[in-house]
């Protein structure tokens, strides 16, 4: 009788013995995607490669041949099922490469499929664990593309890379523990450092809920081995080829209270501290600079990160609930803004940060800028410049350049000093419990922590200038909890109640000039909008609505000029491109998401939609096109 | 659905050429399936094309004429009779998933011991590729209440199936001749894909390496092998093997195995 010892996973060794097996199934010979496809993946019209449609992550399309004059021709070309019985919230967004879609599902699956006839090509179908805790619904946001794989995060904190052709494994890795709530929902990025030529997947983890640390992870593409890792609580320490390389911020966490009490010499929240980067990046080239999003510190009780009898406006939690400037080269965090310091009402900073220029009508200068629209309510223009460049203490609260609302009815802040870049709070941060009560008074918050918009990514549109965020109007009860840390228990500290700001709509599509911060045009709906939207050089905004509608706007005027329903809400990111001369849109179906589990009195709204779980790909008929 | 399984078994008797005359060990090229199964015709097409398949008694695979449990069906397929064995595979006629194993001898004997799930009665063949590229059949039948392919794996249903995954467990003894047995126990559960809700999901491949590199076994299992698979493979007399022998290999999801064993 011999007994047997589990030896670590990473053995070369092994990974001789797999790379000979890999080699023998990878038969089928395609084209492989290179750097220098998704560095024009903004311009190239055949293709979509990248989470974000380019690097900028501006969500624009150059093609026009649908435009404002025809598009309400839109027709679908096929439409296909994602079939199981897992229909829950599709939020992803496609990639499209030499004729094939690539579309990641609810549970977290991928689905290759051709893009002329909407045959299924190949499917991957992970297998997950019965205790996975994402927080707000099965969901997945898209994959990324690189050589001969694709990539996808897996709801049990693993990522996965897949042959593009077969669908085969080709590597897995588990970066952490999905029992004590890890786990990940968004699509990864392909970046290249600038200064090694070295091609970086970049993505992050998510889980603030359960009061698990933010990690950003960049990896080799084609091995999964890890490159960098940076924690997004201050203090930690991060990694860098295998060995521990520098502390996020400061060693001594400022930001976080001290507790003489506790073996790490600060508060307990502060081992639990969130700030996932839980979104998807976007990468400044000139400056080798990753752009991320920091989620919520954990937990959402703001006296947790407050010291006894202090005002919480003097501990920021930080890197939490802001834009993150990430050295590509060494996974330093070189700049950081805060859009909520902090932050007590989980209004999270992952929200898309779309890179753009633009002119300053002052001094005539291009200003090399950030936008981000965060669930507080407030559209931010930040100065790229000064965040990614990186000298000194990550904090930058001065490279603001603007912050205006986006949406009406903000209760927890006035403005933004400019002189300062801080918030100017009216006092909306919920009371403690009184002694020896349950919980706190409770008040009214807008908008309430599902955020005046979410994940849902906005775009630009270089023709118009202008943003087009998918936002709501909505509110919370509010009020604190008592908490303890429990490993895989949620961890907020706080208790919600969603509900209604107006009574004719929840919904409101904006678009907003990031130069004057004024909203040019809206366009109300009944539902919440959970979609991503699209900007085409036609003069289009496309998104879906939670009923189900896929529709285009004039982008100048707000006008709706087409819509198509799908059959179950749309929560998803559309797409264009163009195959064999003609443009295509494509859209995925099937409702979920956080708003049906989490939306209190959007309950009466979310309970009149089905499920589904599907690819939509609409074109022009070719009479039209052939009438332009 | 029981009966029905029995009804279709009894057909599949009626079916069975005669007996005698099969004692004879040259192979039958050109020969009618021993087996008379009606899928023959289907699988020599997929799986051997033009390639010359023969029936021969040589190659043994010994499986209960009645398996009680279908979601556990021990199978043992042996070619060592036969010289310069290369590969093996293992196919189910009416499985919904037929090909259920394929295995490279490499320097252990030539034979495996493994257990099958099984949806009906059926024959259960090897075919052994020899040197020579002929396709050398063996093949037994059996009769079960079936229904394996479709079910969920108990494994399925434990919360912390992750927790052991590929965990191996092992034993290596001498046998009278010399040589060495070693057993095999890996914790995985082998779905199928086929059951309501449940993806794909079993072991891909498995190498058993002397400690010098030197390759004992290829395994690649399949679908059908049953869940927590057993196998029982032999290395010749001779072949010294003192240092730990070492087990790798990976599921379709990219989870490792990797484990090690003294001899």
């Amino acid at each position: 009788m011999s007994t047997l010892k589990k030896l670590p996973f990473t053995s070369s060794a092994l990974a001789v013995a797999l790379a000979a097996t890999l080699s023998q199934q990878q038969v089928m010979a395609a084209t492989g995607v290179t750097w220098e496809d998704i560095l024009k993946d903004d311009q190239t019209t055949n293709d979509v490669l990248s989470y974000g449609l380019g690097l900028k992550a501006q969500r624009h399309s150059p093609l026009n041949q649908i435009n404002t004059s025809n598009v309400s021709a839109l027709v679908p070309a096929w439409s296909f099922s994602f079939g199981g019985e897992k229909q829950r919230g599709q939020e992803g967004q496609a990639l499209v490469h030499d004729g094939v879609i690539y579309a990641t599902g609810s549970y977290s699956r991928m689905f290759a499929i051709d893009a002329r006839t909407g045959k299924r090509l190949w499917e991957y179908n992970h297998r997950l664990p019965d205790d996975i805790r994402p927080c707000c619904d099965v969901v997945n946001r898209g994959p990324a593309i690189y050589g001969d794989k694709v990539f996808f995060g897996t709801l049990d904190a693993s990522m996965v890379a897949l042959n593009k052709d077969t669908g085969k494994v080709v590597w897995k890795k588990k970066f952490a523990d999905h029992k004590v709530g890890y786990t990940m929902t968004g699509a990864p990025f392909i970046v290249k450092d600038q200064k090694s030529g070295r091609v970086l997947l970049v993505h992050g983890s998510s889980g603030d809920e359960f009061g698990v640390v933010g990690w950003l992870f960049a990896r080799d593409p084609d091995t999964g081995e890890e490159v960098w890792a940076r924690p997004m609580v201050e203090g930690h320490m991060g990694r860098l080829n295998g060995k521990d390389s520098t502390t996020t911020g400061n060693a001594k966490a400022p930001s976080w209270p001290n507790d003489p009490n506790s073996p790490t010499g600060k508060v307990e929240p502060w081992s639990h501290g969130g700030g996932a980067p839980w979104q998807t990046a976007s990468f400044d080239l000139e400056h080798n600079t990753i752009v991320i999003g920091a989620g919520n510190p954990a937990p959402w009780n703001t006296w947790k990160r407050t010291a006894p009898g202090d005002d919480p406006r003097n501990w920021d939690s930080l890197f939490t609930s802001g834009q993150a400037y990430v050295d590509a080269s060494t996974g330093e965090l070189k700049g950081f803004y805060q859009h909520t310091p902090n932050d007590a009402w989980d209004f999270s900073g992952n929200n898309s940060l779309v890179l753009f220029e633009y002119k300053d009508p002052k001094t005539g200068k291009e200003v090399k800028a950030t936008a981000h629209a965060d669930r507080n309510g407030f559209f931010f223009v930040t100065d790229r410049d000064k965040l990614a460049t990186g000298a000194g203490y990550p904090n930058k609260p001065t490279a603001l350049i603007g912050a205006w609302p986006f949406v009406e009815g903000i209760t927890w802040a006035s403005g933004f000093d400019l002189k300062t870049g801080k918030p100017i709070e009216k006092g909306n941060r919920p009371p403690q419990p009184a002694e020896g009560a349950d919980k706190g008074e409770s008040i009214f918050v807008s908008p309430p922590f599902l955020g005046g918009t979410n994940w849902h990514p906005m775009s630009y549109s270089p023709e118009t200038g202008l943003f087009y965020i998918p936002a709501n109007h909505w509110a919370m009860d509010y009020w604190t909890e008592h908490l303890t840390y429990k490993a895989g228990s949620a961890y907020l500290g706080q208790g919600f109640r969603i509900k209604k700001l107006f009574d004719d709509h929840v919904g409101t599509l904006r678009a907003i000039d990031p130069v004057s911060g004024k909203i040019v045009w809206e366009h109300k709906e009944v539902f919440p909008l959970w979609a991503g939207t699209l900007t085409t050089a036609g003069g289009l905004v496309f998104t879906g609505t939670s009923d189900g509608f896929v529709k285009a706007f004039d982008a100048k005027t707000g006008d709706e000029l087409w819509k198509f329903q799908t059959g179950s809400g749309v929560v998803s990111v559309p797409v264009t491109w163009e195959m064999d001369g003609e443009q295509y849109i494509g859209i995925q179906s099937g409702y979920g998401g956080a708003v049906p589990l989490w939306g209190g009195d959007m309950a009466d709204l979310t309970k009149q939609v089905t499920q589904g779980g599907s690819m939509w790909v609409f074109k022009l008929p070719k009479q039209v096109v052939s009438a332009k | 659905m029981q009966k029905m399984a029995l009804i279709v078994s009894a057909a599949m008797l009626l079916a069975l050429p005669p007996i005698g005359g099969l004692a004879d060990d040259s192979p039958r090229a050109g020969m009618a399936d021993p087996l008379g199964s009606p899928r023959w015709e289907n699988l020599r097409r997929a799986f051997f094309g033009d390639a010359e398949v023969v029936f021969d008694d040589r190659v043994k695979v010994n499986a209960p004429a009645v398996a009680d449990e279908p979601l556990n069906v021990p199978v043992a397929v042996d070619a060592s009779a036969l010289t310069g064995v290369e590969e093996v595979l293992v196919l189910v006629d009416f499985n919904p998933i037929v090909r259920a194993l394929r295995f490279e001898p490499g320097e252990a004997r030539a034979s495996l011991a493994f257990r099958l799930k099984l949806n009906e009665s059926t024959p259960i063949r090897a075919a052994v590729r020899t040197a020579d590229g002929v396709w050398h059949l063996g093949g037994a039948r059996v009769t079960t209440s079936g229904g394996a392919c479709t079910q969920p794996s108990a494994g399925s249903g434990a919360s912390d199936w992750q927790q052991d995954l590929n965990q191996v467990g092992s034993r290596l003894w001498q046998r009278p001749d010399g040589s060495l047995r070693l057993r095999l126990r890996i914790v995985h559960p082998m779905d199928t894909g086929l059951a309501k809700g449940i993806p794909v999901f079993y072991i891909e491949t498995l190498e058993i390496t002397a400690g010098d590199g030197r390759s004992l076994m290829r395994i690649e299992p399949a679908e059908p092998v049953a869940e927590n698979p057993v196998f029982t493979l032999d290395i010749p007399p001779g072949l010294s093997v003192d240092s730990p022998l070492r087990i790798a290999g990976r599921d379709n999801n990219g989870n490792l195995i990797h484990a090690e064993t003294m001899p």
